[in-house]
Protein backbone atom coordinates (compact mmCIF):
# COMPACT_ATOMS: atom_id res chain seq x y z
CA UNK A 1 0.00 0.00 0.00
CA UNK A 2 2.61 2.54 1.02
CA UNK A 3 5.50 1.01 -0.83
CA UNK A 4 8.41 3.15 -1.97
CA UNK A 5 7.24 2.89 -5.58
CA UNK A 6 3.77 4.19 -4.92
CA UNK A 7 5.27 7.13 -3.04
CA UNK A 8 7.66 7.90 -5.92
CA UNK A 9 4.75 7.64 -8.32
CA UNK A 10 2.62 10.04 -6.29
CA UNK A 11 5.40 12.59 -5.91
CA UNK A 12 6.34 12.56 -9.61
CA UNK A 13 2.68 12.86 -10.64
CA UNK A 14 2.27 15.85 -8.36
CA UNK A 15 5.49 17.44 -9.65
CA UNK A 16 4.54 17.03 -13.28
CA UNK A 17 1.04 18.47 -12.78
CA UNK A 18 2.52 21.43 -10.88
CA UNK A 19 4.97 21.92 -13.75
CA UNK A 20 2.17 21.92 -16.33
CA UNK A 21 0.15 24.43 -14.27
CA UNK A 22 3.19 26.69 -13.92
CA UNK A 23 3.94 26.57 -17.66
CA UNK A 24 0.30 27.37 -18.45
CA UNK A 25 0.39 30.30 -16.01
CA UNK A 26 3.58 31.66 -17.62
CA UNK A 27 2.11 31.28 -21.11
CA UNK A 28 -1.07 33.12 -20.04
CA UNK A 29 0.94 35.90 -18.35
CA UNK A 30 2.26 36.90 -21.79
CA UNK A 31 -1.22 38.10 -22.71
CA UNK A 32 -1.14 40.55 -19.79
CA UNK A 33 2.47 41.72 -20.18
CA UNK A 34 1.96 43.38 -23.54
CA UNK A 35 3.67 46.42 -24.99
CA UNK A 36 3.32 48.33 -28.23
CA UNK A 37 6.60 50.16 -28.78
CA UNK A 38 6.90 52.53 -31.72
CA UNK A 39 9.99 53.65 -33.56
CA UNK A 40 11.09 55.32 -36.74
CA UNK A 41 11.99 53.95 -40.12
CA UNK A 42 13.60 56.31 -42.57
CA UNK A 43 14.60 55.63 -46.15
CA UNK A 44 17.94 57.02 -47.29
CA UNK A 45 17.90 55.82 -50.88
CA UNK A 46 16.25 53.38 -53.26
CA UNK A 47 18.06 52.39 -56.44
CA UNK A 48 17.34 49.82 -59.12
CA UNK A 49 20.13 48.09 -61.01
CA UNK A 50 20.19 45.22 -63.47
CA UNK A 51 21.55 42.07 -61.82
CA UNK A 52 24.99 41.03 -62.94
CA UNK A 53 25.15 37.79 -60.98
CA UNK A 54 26.89 34.80 -62.44
CA UNK A 55 23.98 32.63 -61.39
CA UNK A 56 21.73 31.99 -64.34
CA UNK A 57 18.60 32.16 -62.21
CA UNK A 58 19.20 35.81 -61.44
CA UNK A 59 20.28 36.90 -64.89
CA UNK A 60 18.29 39.53 -66.78
CA UNK A 61 16.53 40.68 -63.69
CA UNK A 62 16.35 43.97 -61.90
CA UNK A 63 17.30 44.24 -58.28
CA UNK A 64 16.41 47.10 -55.95
CA UNK A 65 18.87 48.35 -53.36
CA UNK A 66 17.50 50.11 -50.32
CA UNK A 67 19.39 52.07 -47.70
CA UNK A 68 17.46 52.80 -44.54
CA UNK A 69 17.85 53.72 -40.94
CA UNK A 70 15.94 52.33 -38.02
CA UNK A 71 15.55 53.81 -34.57
CA UNK A 72 13.27 51.88 -32.27
CA UNK A 73 13.36 51.12 -28.58
CA UNK A 74 11.98 47.61 -28.35
CA UNK A 75 13.06 47.04 -24.74
CA UNK A 76 9.48 47.06 -23.40
CA UNK A 77 8.86 43.83 -25.32
CA UNK A 78 11.26 41.95 -23.08
CA UNK A 79 9.61 40.35 -20.07
CA UNK A 80 10.18 37.08 -18.24
CA UNK A 81 8.67 34.99 -21.01
CA UNK A 82 10.51 36.61 -23.93
CA UNK A 83 13.15 34.34 -25.35
CA UNK A 84 14.09 36.53 -28.27
CA UNK A 85 12.82 39.09 -30.72
CA UNK A 86 12.93 38.66 -34.45
CA UNK A 87 12.90 42.08 -36.11
CA UNK A 88 12.68 42.70 -39.81
CA UNK A 89 12.24 45.48 -42.37
CA UNK A 90 9.77 44.74 -45.10
CA UNK A 91 8.77 46.29 -48.41
CA UNK A 92 5.17 45.94 -49.59
CA UNK A 93 4.24 46.83 -53.14
CA UNK A 94 1.69 45.98 -55.79
CA UNK A 95 2.35 45.08 -59.32
CA UNK A 96 -0.32 46.86 -61.34
CA UNK A 97 -1.26 43.76 -63.27
CA UNK A 98 -0.43 40.74 -61.26
CA UNK A 99 0.32 40.55 -57.63
CA UNK A 100 0.67 41.95 -54.16
CA UNK A 101 4.14 41.48 -52.82
CA UNK A 102 5.78 41.60 -49.42
CA UNK A 103 9.51 41.08 -49.19
CA UNK A 104 11.72 41.08 -46.10
CA UNK A 105 14.85 43.14 -46.74
CA UNK A 106 16.73 42.91 -43.52
CA UNK A 107 16.36 41.07 -40.25
CA UNK A 108 17.97 40.71 -36.88
CA UNK A 109 17.61 38.38 -33.92
CA UNK A 110 17.68 40.17 -30.57
CA UNK A 111 18.36 37.93 -27.62
CA UNK A 112 19.03 40.40 -24.81
CA UNK A 113 17.12 43.38 -23.49
CA UNK A 114 20.30 45.51 -23.67
CA UNK A 115 20.44 44.99 -27.43
CA UNK A 116 16.80 45.91 -28.02
CA UNK A 117 17.35 49.65 -28.37
CA UNK A 118 17.79 49.60 -32.13
CA UNK A 119 19.83 52.27 -33.90
CA UNK A 120 20.72 50.81 -37.25
CA UNK A 121 21.74 52.30 -40.56
CA UNK A 122 21.71 49.53 -43.06
CA UNK A 123 20.99 48.22 -46.50
CA UNK A 124 19.06 45.21 -47.65
CA UNK A 125 20.49 41.84 -46.67
CA UNK A 126 18.15 39.96 -48.98
CA UNK A 127 17.47 40.52 -52.66
CA UNK A 128 14.57 42.80 -53.45
CA UNK A 129 13.21 41.69 -56.79
CA UNK A 130 9.96 41.57 -58.70
CA UNK A 131 8.13 38.49 -59.95
CA UNK A 132 8.11 39.92 -63.48
CA UNK A 133 11.88 40.57 -63.17
CA UNK A 134 11.38 44.29 -63.68
CA UNK A 135 10.18 47.13 -61.45
CA UNK A 136 8.65 48.89 -64.46
CA UNK A 137 5.08 47.96 -63.50
CA UNK A 138 5.61 47.95 -59.77
CA UNK A 139 3.70 50.52 -57.78
CA UNK A 140 5.19 52.56 -54.96
CA UNK A 141 6.31 50.59 -51.94
CA UNK A 142 5.49 50.93 -48.28
CA UNK A 143 8.31 50.07 -45.92
CA UNK A 144 7.73 48.87 -42.40
CA UNK A 145 9.58 47.58 -39.37
CA UNK A 146 7.95 44.52 -37.85
CA UNK A 147 8.74 42.26 -34.94
CA UNK A 148 7.95 38.79 -33.71
CA UNK A 149 8.13 38.09 -29.97
CA UNK A 150 9.21 34.50 -29.40
CA UNK A 151 8.40 33.15 -25.92
CA UNK A 152 9.98 30.47 -23.76
CA UNK A 153 6.58 28.84 -23.68
CA UNK A 154 3.31 29.97 -25.21
CA UNK A 155 2.02 31.90 -28.17
CA UNK A 156 4.13 33.74 -30.75
CA UNK A 157 3.02 37.35 -31.17
CA UNK A 158 3.63 39.84 -33.96
CA UNK A 159 3.59 43.59 -34.21
CA UNK A 160 4.58 46.59 -36.27
CA UNK A 161 6.94 49.19 -34.79
CA UNK A 162 7.30 51.67 -37.64
CA UNK A 163 6.08 52.46 -41.13
CA UNK A 164 7.10 55.01 -43.73
CA UNK A 165 4.56 57.84 -43.97
CA UNK A 166 4.15 57.88 -47.71
CA UNK A 167 4.75 55.14 -50.27
CA UNK A 168 8.04 55.42 -52.15
CA UNK A 169 8.29 54.90 -55.90
CA UNK A 170 10.90 52.63 -57.38
CA UNK A 171 13.19 54.77 -59.56
CA UNK A 172 13.84 53.80 -63.19
CA UNK A 173 16.58 51.26 -63.70
CA UNK A 174 20.06 52.72 -63.97
CA UNK A 175 23.23 51.16 -65.32
CA UNK A 176 26.03 50.24 -62.99
CA UNK A 177 29.15 52.31 -63.32
CA UNK B 1 5.14 -19.83 -15.40
CA UNK B 2 1.78 -18.26 -16.23
CA UNK B 3 -0.21 -20.72 -14.12
CA UNK B 4 -0.89 -18.04 -11.53
CA UNK B 5 -2.21 -15.63 -14.17
CA UNK B 6 -4.30 -18.30 -15.86
CA UNK B 7 -5.78 -19.16 -12.48
CA UNK B 8 -6.59 -15.50 -11.90
CA UNK B 9 -8.29 -15.26 -15.32
CA UNK B 10 -10.36 -18.36 -14.58
CA UNK B 11 -11.42 -16.90 -11.25
CA UNK B 12 -12.44 -13.56 -12.78
CA UNK B 13 -14.22 -15.09 -15.75
CA UNK B 14 -14.46 -14.45 -19.46
CA UNK B 15 -16.54 -11.29 -19.17
CA UNK B 16 -13.86 -9.59 -17.11
CA UNK B 17 -11.22 -10.28 -19.77
CA UNK B 18 -13.51 -8.86 -22.44
CA UNK B 19 -14.03 -5.76 -20.33
CA UNK B 20 -10.28 -5.28 -20.03
CA UNK B 21 -9.86 -5.52 -23.80
CA UNK B 22 -12.69 -3.02 -24.29
CA UNK B 23 -11.04 -0.61 -21.87
CA UNK B 24 -7.74 -0.88 -23.67
CA UNK B 25 -9.34 -0.30 -27.06
CA UNK B 26 -11.21 2.77 -25.81
CA UNK B 27 -7.99 4.31 -24.49
CA UNK B 28 -6.34 3.90 -27.91
CA UNK B 29 -9.41 5.13 -29.75
CA UNK B 30 -9.78 8.26 -27.63
CA UNK B 31 -6.12 9.14 -28.21
CA UNK B 32 -6.62 8.81 -31.93
CA UNK B 33 -9.84 10.84 -31.75
CA UNK B 34 -8.12 13.70 -29.91
CA UNK B 35 -5.29 13.80 -32.47
CA UNK B 36 -7.62 13.71 -35.48
CA UNK B 37 -10.01 16.19 -33.84
CA UNK B 38 -7.14 18.62 -33.29
CA UNK B 39 -6.22 18.12 -36.93
CA UNK B 40 -9.78 19.03 -37.98
CA UNK B 41 -9.92 22.13 -35.78
CA UNK B 42 -6.53 23.44 -36.88
CA UNK B 43 -6.93 22.32 -40.50
CA UNK B 44 -3.45 20.86 -40.35
CA UNK B 45 -2.47 17.28 -41.05
CA UNK B 46 -0.16 17.32 -38.06
CA UNK B 47 -1.07 20.01 -35.50
CA UNK B 48 1.85 19.26 -33.18
CA UNK B 49 5.35 18.77 -34.57
CA UNK B 50 8.80 18.25 -33.14
CA UNK B 51 11.70 20.35 -34.45
CA UNK B 52 14.18 18.14 -36.29
CA UNK B 53 16.95 20.50 -37.31
CA UNK B 54 18.96 23.40 -35.95
CA UNK B 55 18.16 25.80 -38.77
CA UNK B 56 15.91 27.99 -36.61
CA UNK B 57 18.32 28.28 -33.67
CA UNK B 58 18.44 30.09 -31.31
CA UNK B 59 14.63 30.20 -31.41
CA UNK B 60 13.90 26.51 -31.83
CA UNK B 61 16.25 23.71 -30.91
CA UNK B 62 16.03 20.07 -31.89
CA UNK B 63 13.29 18.32 -29.93
CA UNK B 64 11.21 21.41 -29.13
CA UNK B 65 7.45 21.21 -29.60
CA UNK B 66 5.53 23.44 -32.01
CA UNK B 67 1.76 23.89 -32.20
CA UNK B 68 0.43 24.61 -35.67
CA UNK B 69 -2.72 25.96 -37.26
CA UNK B 70 -3.49 26.29 -40.93
CA UNK B 71 -6.66 28.39 -41.31
CA UNK B 72 -7.79 27.98 -44.89
CA UNK B 73 -9.15 31.53 -45.16
CA UNK B 74 -6.02 33.28 -43.91
CA UNK B 75 -3.06 34.28 -46.02
CA UNK B 76 0.50 33.84 -44.88
CA UNK B 77 2.62 36.89 -44.11
CA UNK B 78 6.31 37.58 -44.08
CA UNK B 79 7.73 36.72 -40.68
CA UNK B 80 5.34 33.81 -40.12
CA UNK B 81 7.08 30.58 -39.29
CA UNK B 82 5.77 27.78 -41.46
CA UNK B 83 6.18 24.04 -41.47
CA UNK B 84 6.28 22.78 -45.03
CA UNK B 85 6.77 19.52 -46.81
CA UNK B 86 8.04 19.46 -50.38
CA UNK B 87 6.87 16.44 -52.38
CA UNK B 88 9.80 14.04 -52.57
CA UNK B 89 11.41 15.27 -49.37
CA UNK B 90 11.14 12.98 -46.36
CA UNK B 91 10.92 15.37 -43.48
CA UNK B 92 8.90 18.54 -42.90
CA UNK B 93 10.95 21.74 -42.56
CA UNK B 94 10.33 24.59 -40.09
CA UNK B 95 11.38 27.92 -41.61
CA UNK B 96 10.33 31.57 -41.66
CA UNK B 97 8.60 33.26 -44.62
CA UNK B 98 10.85 35.84 -46.28
CA UNK B 99 8.79 36.79 -49.34
CA UNK B 100 5.14 36.50 -50.28
CA UNK B 101 3.69 37.20 -53.71
CA UNK B 102 -0.10 37.08 -53.75
CA UNK B 103 -1.99 36.62 -56.92
CA UNK B 104 -4.37 39.56 -57.25
CA UNK B 105 -6.94 37.62 -59.27
CA UNK B 106 -7.06 34.24 -57.56
CA UNK B 107 -7.69 34.67 -53.90
CA UNK B 108 -5.24 32.99 -51.52
CA UNK B 109 -2.92 31.85 -54.25
CA UNK B 110 0.46 32.71 -52.87
CA UNK B 111 4.02 32.18 -53.89
CA UNK B 112 6.42 32.18 -50.98
CA UNK B 113 10.10 32.03 -50.23
CA UNK B 114 11.33 30.86 -46.84
CA UNK B 115 14.58 30.94 -44.94
CA UNK B 116 15.85 29.42 -41.71
CA UNK B 117 16.87 32.05 -39.16
CA UNK B 118 20.16 30.24 -38.63
CA UNK B 119 20.91 29.73 -42.34
CA UNK B 120 22.79 32.17 -44.53
CA UNK B 121 20.90 31.51 -47.73
CA UNK B 122 17.21 31.21 -48.52
CA UNK B 123 15.54 27.86 -49.11
CA UNK B 124 15.48 27.78 -52.90
CA UNK B 125 17.92 24.85 -52.83
CA UNK B 126 15.58 22.89 -50.56
CA UNK B 127 12.60 23.17 -52.91
CA UNK B 128 13.85 20.35 -55.14
CA UNK B 129 13.58 22.28 -58.38
CA UNK B 130 10.50 24.32 -57.48
CA UNK B 131 10.96 28.07 -57.79
CA UNK B 132 8.53 29.03 -55.05
CA UNK B 133 6.82 27.48 -52.09
CA UNK B 134 3.06 27.27 -52.49
CA UNK B 135 0.23 26.96 -50.05
CA UNK B 136 -0.37 23.31 -50.85
CA UNK B 137 3.10 22.47 -49.54
CA UNK B 138 2.47 24.04 -46.16
CA UNK B 139 1.49 21.91 -43.19
CA UNK B 140 0.83 24.86 -40.89
CA UNK B 141 1.85 28.10 -39.26
CA UNK B 142 3.64 27.96 -35.90
CA UNK B 143 1.36 29.55 -33.29
CA UNK B 144 2.66 28.15 -30.02
CA UNK B 145 5.94 26.90 -28.69
CA UNK B 146 7.21 24.77 -25.82
CA UNK B 147 10.84 23.87 -25.29
CA UNK B 148 11.67 20.27 -24.62
CA UNK B 149 11.95 19.53 -20.88
CA UNK B 150 15.73 19.18 -21.06
CA UNK B 151 16.25 22.81 -22.05
CA UNK B 152 13.47 24.14 -19.82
Amino acid sequence: MHSIFSRINNVSALLSSCMMALLAAIAISSFVLTADPKGDLGLLSVKVYPATGAKRAHAKQELAFVNFNVTADLRPLFHWNTKQLFVWVEAEFNNTKKSENAVALWDRIIRRKEDANLKVTGKNKYMLRELTKSFKNAGPAHYSLKYNVMPYVGVLTYGEAARTDAPVEFPPVQQRV
Amino acid sequence: MFSEEIKAFKRLGFRHVLLQILNFASVIASGLMIWKGLGLITNSESPIVVVLSGSMEPAFYRGDLLFLTNPSSERYHTGDITVYKIPGADIPIVHRVLETHDDAKTELKQLMLTKGDNNYADDIELYQGLKWLERKHIVGKVRGYAAQPKTL
